[in-house]
């Protein structure tokens, strides 16, 4: 089916269009922005994930590291009921923040647990070194989920800018192109027929 | 020498061949998993295990392992005189009584339910309480700690004011390591005076080990630092003055190496930055103290101690490589923390 189907060519109708593509052609700009900025904050998450991930997996060895020691040395359930032990435990609260209008998890931490005071000298500093990865595990999960999320709304965001450029404004435009040449061809037809109802007109006068 | 003792000394001594060599377990820490663990040590004296599939693995063997050792050490005692027997009862099931009430106070005092912290518990029968569920249906720790009145445990009841004023648990477990210790040198004078040297060599190396590490552990939380006195009711070859050295040292470097030996090569990973390694060199020294102690008297009490504690130090191994099998650790991450396979050759 032709994208001119059902089209009124009337001049009513060919404003409306005109004023409708206006409006598609704002939009797609907005959106052109907006994926330039979303691929600009990718890029600086990807950037920020690439040189924290090998990091990260280094010092999680290192603590990891450290609690085999604890357990081989102190042996499973004197490890379990030492950390059991432990009152004030780890409280996280994961909000919401958006970039774009791209939401994506923030985990804030609002309690630190307490390892000091109850655990033995081998699993404390086992403790104290998954502790001091914590942070940069949320972090790094946070801008996971981040560039996970701007990628994914990048994406769309490309998609619908292709369908604009590509789809959406050509079709209005041949719709318009069409009720002008439509508007044209009426407007010199009821030339013409003015000219033969003249000319008819002064030949019964003469 | 009692005729008795005869006998015991000779069971030790036949019983000794049950023990793992170095080379055995070594070739445990080695194998590829849980499986090769379990088949190599179906041809060992600890025979076929069979390992339940619901629950924690590790925890499962490690009770195994604990009830190997309390049988191999029920054995001694059944057969040992009255003084000797009843001298191992005290030694062994006391400390195994101590880690059962540290477990049990620390499951009351995060409010653990019951019957997880009866799976923390050494499988033994209770020895100077009553009953261990008695303990532990106390609402809270505090409670608990005072179920222990009439009990040789008592004296615990007074670490409470302090473990309120710190909001800790640190002094009701300190207050049951001196407990213990006292009731281990009590115990010793059932034992002749010559037979006394090597237990009070051994537990004084423990507990000066684990003052130090106590020590250690204060420099961290120097906010709420407490006085030494409070902290180490009782001390030995590492005393009061160096631990309040160590409280207050910004670098244990040089603490440690004016230590006296044994005690600057074990507490040397303090500052070579591998805590874990402390306890195995610790287990080494205390085996080594019980390779000298038997070598000096072949037909002596010293032989049944070094029995009971070469079993005690292989079980620790046993559990640490069992842990480490089911979680699929390498073998020289493993073998690094054990101390038969590790243990130095005994200079002459």
């Amino acid at each position: 089916m032709s994208a001119t189907t059902g089209v009124r060519p009337t001049k009513g109708y060919l404003m409306e269009m005109k004023r409708r593509i206006g409006f598609i052609e704002r939009g797609t700009e907005f959106l052109k922005l907006k994926r330039d900025h979303l691929a600009k904050e990718l890029t600086a998450s990807i950037d920020i994930l690439k040189g924290r991930r090998g990091r990260l997996l280094e010092e999680l060895r290192v603590a990891y590291r450290a609690v085999t020691a604890a357990y081989i040395s102190l042996g499973p359930t004197e490890v379990q009921s030492q950390a059991k032990s432990i009152k004030s435990r780890l409280k996280l609260e994961v909000l919401p923040r958006s970039i774009m209008g791209v939401r994506y998890p923030y985990i804030k931490v609002e309690k630190e647990p307490q390892i000091t005071g109850e655990l033995d000298i081998t699993l404390s500093e086992a403790a104290e070194k998954v502790m001091s990865v914590l942070d940069d595990i949320l972090q790094l999960a946070e801008y996971e989920a981040r560039a996970e999320r701007i990628a994914d709304e990048l994406g769309k965001t490309n998609r619908k800018v292709n369908a604009l450029e590509n789809t959406i404004i050509p079709s209005y435009r041949g719709i318009i192109k069409f009720i002008q040449d439509k508007l044209d061809e009426e407007s010199l037809e009821e030339l013409v027929r003015m000219k033969l109802i003249g000319g008819a007109l002064a030949r019964r006068r003469g | 020498m009692s005729p008795g003792l005869d006998y015991v000394v000779i069971r030790s001594h036949a019983m000794m061949a049950d023990l793992l060599t170095p080379e055995q377990m070594r070739a445990l820490a080695e194998g590829e998993s849980l499986e090769v663990f379990v088949e190599q040590l179906a041809d060992t004296p600890y025979g076929e295990i069979s390992i339940a599939t619901d629950g924690d693995t590790s925890i499962a063997l490690e009770k195994v392992f604990y009830q190997k050792f309390i049988e191999r050490m029920m054995g001694i005692v059944d057969l040992a005189p009255t003084r000797v027997g009843d001298f191992l009862l005290s030694y062994y099931y006391l400390r195994f009584e101590v880690i059962n009430l540290k477990r049990i106070i620390r499951g009351k005092y995060s409010s653990i339910p019951t019957p997880q912290i009866l799976e923390s518990v050494i499988p033994i029968i209770p020895y100077k309480v009553e009953s261990y569920e008695e303990i532990m249906e106390g609402e809270t720790f505090q409670d608990a700690v005072r179920r222990l009145e009439g009990t040789p445990y008592e004296s615990l009841i007074s670490s409470l004011e302090l473990s309120e004023k710190y909001d800790a648990l640190w002094p009701v477990e300190i207050a049951l390591n001196y407990l213990s210790a006292r009731e281990i040198f009590k115990s010793l004078e059932r034992l002749p005076q010559s037979d006394r040297g090597l237990v009070r060599r051994i537990v004084q190396a423990e507990a000066d080990v684990e003052n130090f590490l106590v020590a250690a552990k204060q420099r961290s939380s120097r906010e709420s630092a407490h006085s030494p006195e409070e902290m180490f009711p009782a001390t030995f070859g590492i005393g009061l003055d160096i631990l309040s050295e160590v409280m207050a040292a910004d670098d244990l470097r040089t603490v440690i190496q004016g230590l006296n030996p044994p005690y600057n090569e074990i507490l040397a990973p303090l500052y070579e930055g591998d805590v874990a390694l402390i306890r195995s060199r610790l287990r080494q020294h205390v085996y080594d103290i019980a390779r000298r102690g038997r070598a000096v008297n072949d037909f002596g009490f010293n032989v049944v101690m070094a029995y009971l504690v070469f079993s005690e130090i292989e079980k620790a191994d046993l559990v640490g490589i069992a842990w480490g099998k089911t979680q699929g650790i390498a073998a020289e991450d493993i073998l690094k923390y054990l101390a038969i396979p590790t243990i130095p050759e005994p200079s002459s």
